[in-house]
């Protein structure tokens, strides 16, 4: 039987080639009777259909969820989910929030001190000490 | 120095795009770069060489030639992707450079040129507000700030580069490489955030602690492509070969 190289599958860049946006739907709830639904109740009269005209790539699901804050959630391609609680705020204020999860990754908010990851090898490949000529210092 | 390395905003695609079978089509036809014919980038505006001639965008505005390709595009698919800058809004065309002479080679480095382009995989140390960052094609790039104007899926153009390199050859600028010579295209992914950081603040013999929050946001951008032109696409945009010391030196590694 001939040796078989290792197979390997090409990992998905999102962006490299196709870019699908990663926010696939956002949850929009409210509650008819509670204050603290004001700002959210005249932001989906208002402002959410034009969001929603801007943003045909995102799913948007309005329900009701009587007798609780209201809550703008989003859901990511990579299986996460990201829930902003907007009691008590602005139509103005909702609409960043909403941009916020938009324009997020969907990943878990993480510190990073390198600003490049890649998966590429090395272009120069690994430096070896048995290879090369003997350096004068 | 900072006004000069902004980044050029050019346009922004849909989001809903597949590479369907007007890309395939195209990789088949030509066999220049394997790299940026399967990728649907969109390659007149972006690309460098035509503005050189013209400083004004309406006059670069032109009819986009009726391909093959093309009428399939049309038929098949509603989604289309801007390749002619007749395409793109206005306002989101890329700001022509204004370059004042034609770029300077010098035959020896035009000797070396093809070793570089040949050799595939090639790195690029990119400047994004006069810091370095060196990337590959495929990369994943968190800039340390929030870039203004800018959406999820916009395609921008990194135009300052100090290094171009390949396995054993080195492209060099000094400092930078000229814009004309390389083509790096990166998009944006959408934008990071960091954990919230509180930081206590205190004085000297009071026992009052003030705790202040701060949570950055971040542009990241995902690296498509790193091209270095060839000796044929330089000449063909006007490049002027010369002798004596040139603007970047490609190196041989030892």
């Amino acid at each position: 039987m001939p040796v078989q190289g290792i197979r390997t599958v090409a990992a998905a860049r999102n962006g490299v080639g196709a870019f699908i946006l990663p926010c696939k739907r956002m949850d929009f709830h409210y509650c008819d009777w509670a204050g603290s639904s004001r700002g959210m109740v005249s932001f989906l009269r208002s402002a959410l259909p034009s969001f929603a005209k801007a943003n045909p790539q995102i799913e948007i699901r309005v329900s009701p969820r009587p007798h609780k804050h209201p809550v703008v959630k989003g859901h990511y391609i990579n299986g996460r989910e990201k829930a902003i609680c907007v009691r008590n705020l602005e139509p103005e204020q909702i609409f960043n929030k909403a941009n916020l999860l938009k324009e997020a990754s969907g990943e878990k908010l993480k510190r990073t001190k390198k600003p490049v990851t890649s998966i590429n090898d090395s272009v120069r490949g690994i430096w070896s000490p048995y290879h090369g000529d003997i350096k004068t210092v | 120095m900072l006004a000069r390395s902004i980044l050029r905003k050019a346009l922004a695609l849909p989001f809903e795009q597949t590479p369907s079978s007007t890309t395939l089509f195209r990789a088949t036809l030509s066999t220049t770069t394997s790299t940026s014919t399967q990728s649907p980038n969109p390659e007149t505006p972006l690309s460098a060489s035509p503005r050189a001639e013209f400083n004004d965008p309406t006059q670069q505005q032109h009819q986009p030639p009726v391909t093959p390709s093309a009428a399939i595009r049309s038929a098949s698919t509603p989604y289309t992707t801007p390749n002619t800058s007749s395409h793109i809004p206005i306002h989101k065309q890329p700001l022509p450079p204004t370059f004042e002479s034609p770029l300077k080679v010098t035959s020896s480095l035009l000797e070396l040129l093809p070793h570089l382009v040949a050799q595939r995989s090639h790195y690029i140390t990119a400047h994004v507000h006069a810091k370095p960052y060196l990337v590959t094609a495929g990369d994943h790039l968190r800039l340390p700030f929030l870039m203004a104007n800018v959406q999820p899926g916009d395609v921008i153009r990194l135009n300052r580069a100090s290094v171009i390199g390949s396995r054993d050859f080195t492209l060099k600028g000094k400092p930078y490489i000229d814009e004309r010579m390389f083509e790096c295209r990166a998009r944006v992914v959408g934008v990071d955030s960091e954990p919230m950081r509180y930081k206590e603040k205190t004085k000297r013999r009071q026992r009052h602690v003030r705790t202040i929050k701060s949570k950055e946001r971040y542009t990241m951008l995902r690296i498509m492509d790193v091209k270095v032109k060839t000796e044929e696409e330089l000449v063909k945009e006007g490049a002027v070969v010369v002798e004596g010391q040139d603007q970047a030196t490609l190196e041989v590694k030892s």
